[in-house]
């Protein structure tokens, strides 16, 4: 690999790390937590904050991408020539898309007639289904249809048929829906200018544009060179820290003579073991190995203590710096909290250090693939480690160094404008990154249960059930993705314990950290070690019952997870109750004049 | 107290060895910007507090005598905001006391309901608002549900959602709406459903119970030294509530009990306020029961009572009455009365002097709060910083009355 290539991939790898996942996800915290504000204070939320661009920029928005994606589908049916997919395959997957996007059109676009109202005939026609989720179901249902018809007369003529159909109509049908839908949004657009909201993500952006543009006030009496370093240092380690934590299984492509990246290799089938194999090439065409982390580093979660570490001196400097009392007090409850929630910190982890046998957190991840998630083989260090992690990120209930209610804001009193917005911001990121680092951990990093580098198998015992062999890309792309769920779903987590869980005291903190999860944690080690000696010296019938034991996990995981996932879209699918016990004279008031959402956020 | 910025013009940053001295309030935010405390700090123990209460400066009292018996209803809303519905019918009381009149018995039931609803309206507000300063959002989100159902019902019944001004010298405003027993009840369920909810989020809790247990305690003693009602002093112990001790209006006649503590702790504080919802709920159960559904609302009495609208546009006594009553106010007879009432925080009395005239003479309220703020010294030296939130909390300062 090229000097240039090696320098492009890590900066791709770091702006993917640095943008999609601190930035973003902690933009939608953000954002989650200003909803919540606005829902209590009556204020209308972030969701209102709007760009205004003309129309004509707005229509070529919408559409641009919609025929992008027809075209790209058309010619990738047409022109492109991939091995190792079959005709079968793609018929299916064009005809689902195809059903897919269709349904979902139909959907926004009945979502959209209920709030906005009916404009014309199509508008009528698709009201007239009622409930947008009826298109939902019955969209739902073509696809069992599609299954079902494909699995049943497989191998008959009349199945040969339906599948020249769909391989035929498939693509045709994707790219129309696609058309149709973007065009009708684009002919919505009545006024000369369209609102630009984003799901209401342009709010932390309008917000931190603000913060950049305060005042930057530093109190009198202040250290002023410390006050300013302050926000860097406790801004920074956060920031790095997310480098060392993979988000993805190692990502193998090509080269040629000319040293040209050859991406077909994504599109092909790998083996299970051995990361990259030369086999597939020609001959002077070289194999690249990318491991999907920014730093490739041997130390893995000991640079990211040591850093963790750090950030403590920003929070215990702002303190000291600012010339105020409540400031002092916050600095030094956060130095004492976060060196004490270090030590534990690092200690729930040695247990899953001695199983694992490495301090890479790659090589973490791939134990857990071949075995079983490390929530199986380390349940109490998870929870130790998860409490640890949040006191780390000092918000409720170990947000003692801030406590709003207690010393105002605590260390950062005395910070305005975008410092201020650095310290918060920090937290956030901590947030995102000591969720990431779980997941790498404990939650099994990018992989899912069954999901090998070759495909899908499903096994019970040694006996395989479903066999569904997947190409490269995908399994990359469904891993990165089951990472990012994964550190959501845990990022959210810990928003709700924010919101819910009262704050501790002080000193019961203290007595928290030193008197109950230390000892716990190094209870934890004692035991890991006697077990895992016990299993060293019980053969290998232990060795084939261990192997049993983590079968059954990867089935309870993918058995919970299609639990989880059906309970989410039914939650999803249930209608908003607003419940009111009897309603208010002005209710009933505004009700009989026709009132609605707009017209009471417009009074 | 001695000027707090000795040490300010010093270019180095040095901690005193000898206690830290640091304002707190009026501006932070858990004082709610009507109460100051300077403390001497040891780290982070309290050594000594020094309680500034009442930072309002709105007069109200010297207000209340400059318009007419009536007009004072407005200003009563606004001594304590999140029960003025109890502060109104005290007030009414007081005046029905001097002029020796009694409401007719459907009034009363009313008058109680909606005084025990905004009790629980008022418990709500502040037991939520304690865990939310403690940082549990979510319970209290869960208990402002249940004021906003209560507070829908008072708008039904009153047409304003907070300072209703609903009570009128020998009656109420209005009758009450037709379906006000059925909402009524429906209302109390759900506040007593909310209320389960709550008390699983928040008993349940470890983290919670220790921030309250053992913290801030008070003996039975001081509380009654110190003046305190309501609440706070039957959480020390001491069962005194003046619905059974001196009962006014109907309380007579419900069977209800006094939830009393032990301790006297914060968890006391905040536990009793969850007995007495439930208390609460018991009286306007029975009251429900008990309230006739037809019948008159107020006095007849055309010297106290405004004349009905049409009456005042088509007859000439009727015009004549509502012309003395609004521009003369109504007469009580000269003499001055100390009646007091069971309010959201304990004890709310009102001293009245009429000279005779249509406007008072002298107004004097006694709120609770003043007095149980009073003792917030008592309650947190000797305890950590961090304990001042809940201690605060469990006091249930109202700005309103603290106005001295």
């Amino acid at each position: 690999m090229t000097f240039g290539t090696l320098f492009l991939l890590s900066l791709a790898k770091a702006f993917t790390v640095v943008v999609a996942l601190s930035l973003n996800i902690a933009g939608l915290l953000t954002w989650v937590d200003r909803r919540q504000g606005a829902i209590l204070q009556d204020r209308v939320g972030p969701e209102r904050a709007v760009v205004w661009i003309p129309k004509r920029i707005a229509q070529g928005a919408v559409v641009g991408p919609a025929v992008l994606v027809a075209g790209g589908a058309l010619a990738l049916f047409f022109l492109s020539d991939a091995e190792g997919v079959t005709r079968t395959t793609r018929a299916v997957l064009f005809s689902h898309l195809a059903v897919f996007i269709t349904w979902f059109t139909a959907l926004v676009i009945a979502g959209r007639i209920k709030l906005r109202g009916v404009k014309n005939s199509f508008d009528r026609f698709i009201a007239s289904v009622g409930d947008p989720r009826r298109i939902f179901y019955v969209g739902l249902m073509v696809h069992g249809a599609i299954f079902l018809s494909l699995g049943v007369l497989k191998g008959t003529p009349a199945g040969e048929t339906l599948r020249d159909f769909l391989y035929g109509a498939g693509p045709f049908v994707f790219a129309f829906s696609a058309l149709f839908g973007a065009g009708y949004a684009a002919q919505r657009f009545r006024h000369e200018r369209a609102g630009f909201r984003l799901i209401g993500l342009l709010h932390p952006a309008a917000d931190g544009l603000k913060t950049i543009f305060k005042e930057d006030f530093i109190p009198p009496g202040g250290d002023q060179f410390l006050h300013k370093l302050a926000p860097f240092v406790s801004f920074f380690p956060v920031l790095v820290l997310l480098g060392v934590v993979p988000f993805g299984d190692t990502l193998c492509f090509g080269s040629d003579e000319q040293g040209k990246i050859m991406l077909s290799k994504l599109l092909a089938t790998v083996p299970r073991d051995g990361i990259c194999p030369t086999s597939t090439l020609d001959a002077g065409s070289a194999v690249h190995a990318v491991r999907l982390q920014v730093l490739d580093f041997n130390v893995g979660i000991l640079y990211f203590f040591a850093m963790a570490g750090t950030g403590v001196v920003g929070a215990a400097l702002a303190g000291w710096a600012s010339n105020n009392k409540y400031s002092l007090l916050g600095g030094l409850r956060a130095a004492s909290q976060m060196i004490s929630y270090e030590v534990t910190l690092g200690l729930t982890l040695v247990g899953s250090l001695m199983i694992y046998g490495t301090v890479r957190i790659d090589e973490m991840v791939r134990w857990q693939a071949e075995n079983t998630w490390g929530i199986f083989v380390q349940p109490l260090a998870f929870f130790l480690f998860f409490a640890a992690a949040i006191a780390e990120t000092k918000r409720i209930p170990f947000d003692i160094p801030e406590g709003e209610s207690e010393i105002v804001a605590g260390y950062f009193t005395e910070y305005s404008g975008m410092k201020f917005a650095m310290f918060f911001f920090s937290e956030y990121v901590a947030v995102v990154t000591l969720a990431a680092l779980t997941t790498a951990v404990f939650l099994g990093g990018w992989h899912l249960p069954f999901l090998e580098r070759d495909g899908l198998h499903i096994m019970l015992g040694d006996k395989e059930i479903y066999a569904q062999p997947l190409s490269h890309g995908a399994i990359i792309l469904i891993g990165v993705l089951a990472f990012v769920g994964k550190t959501v779903g845990l990022c959210i987590l810990q928003l709700f314990i924010r919101w819910t869980l009262p704050r501790f005291r002080y000193d019961q903190l203290m007595k928290l950290g030193w008197r109950k999860i230390l000892p716990a944690s190094l209870v934890n080690v004692l035991a890991t070690g006697l077990i895992i000696l016990a299993i060293q010296s019980g053969g290998p019938a232990v060795q084939s019952l261990m192997a049993g034991a983590a079968q059954v996990t990867q089935w309870v995981i993918a058995v919970g997870g299609l639990v989880l996932t059906v309970w989410f879209v039914r939650f999803l699918l249930k209608p908003a109750e607003h419940r009111r016990v009897l309603a208010s004279s002005s209710a009933q008031y505004a009700a009989s004049m026709g009132g609605t959402r707009t017209a009471r956020m417009g009074a | 107290m001695e000027p707090l910025d000795i040490d300010l013009d010093e270019a180095e940053l040095d901690i005193p060895a000898e206690p830290a001295l640091l304002n707190v309030g009026p501006a932070h935010p858990a004082m709610h910007g009507t109460v100051k405390i300077v403390m001497e700090l040891s780290g982070e123990t309290i050594l000594k507090a020094d309680v500034q209460v009442g930072y309002l400066h709105r007069g109200f009292e010297k207000m209340c005598e400059r318009g007419t018996w009536s007009q004072v209803f407005p200003y009563v809303d606004r001594c304590n905001y999140v029960s003025p519905m109890l502060n109104n019918v005290g007030f009414a009381l007081a005046c029905e006391k001097m002029l020796g009149i009694e409401v007719p018995k459907r009034c009363q039931h009313y008058r109680v309901i909606l005084g025990e609803l905004a009790r629980m309206s008022d418990h709500l507000t502040c037991t939520g608002a304690m865990a939310m300063e403690l940082g549990a959002f979510t319970p209290f989100l869960w208990m402002i549900k249940g004021r906003e159902m209560i507070w829908d019902l008072m708008e039904d019944e009153t047409g304003a959602r907070l300072t209703h001004s609903f009570g009128r010298v020998g009656g109420m405003a209005k009758p009450p709406t037709d379906h006000f027993k059925e909402h009524a009840a429906a209302v109390k369920d759900q506040v007593l459903k909310i209320l389960d909810e709550a008390q699983r989020l928040l008993l349940g809790n470890r983290i919670f119970l220790d921030r309250l247990d053992g913290v801030g305690i008070v003996s039975a003693e001081d509380a009654i030294s110190l003046g305190w009602t309501g609440p706070c002093l039957r959480a020390s112990g001491v069962p005194y509530d003046v619905r059974k001790a001196a009962p006014y209006m109907t309380y007579g006649e419900y069977d209800f009990e006094v939830p009393v503590g032990t301790t006297g702790d914060c968890f006391d504080r905040f536990i009793m306020r969850f007995a007495e919802l439930k208390q609460s709920a018991r009286i306007i159960d029975q009251a429900l029961e008990m309230m006739d559904d037809e019948g008159p609302i107020n006095v007849v009495d055309p010297r106290i009572i405004l004349p009905p609208k049409e009456e005042v546009y088509s007859t000439i006594e009727g015009t004549i009455q509502h012309f003395k009553i609004v521009m003369e106010g109504l007469k009580i007879p000269a003499g001055e009365v100390y009646s007091y009432t069971e309010g959201g925080n304990g004890e709310l009395g009102f001293y009245l002097v009429s000279d005779g005239s249509g406007t008072p003479y002298r107004v004097r309220i006694r709120p609770p709060c003043f007095l149980v703020t009073a003792g917030l010294e008592k309650v947190i030296t000797g305890e950590m910083m961090s304990d001042v939130v809940p201690c605060f909390g469990s006091l249930n300062m109202i700005g309103g009355e603290c106005d001295r």
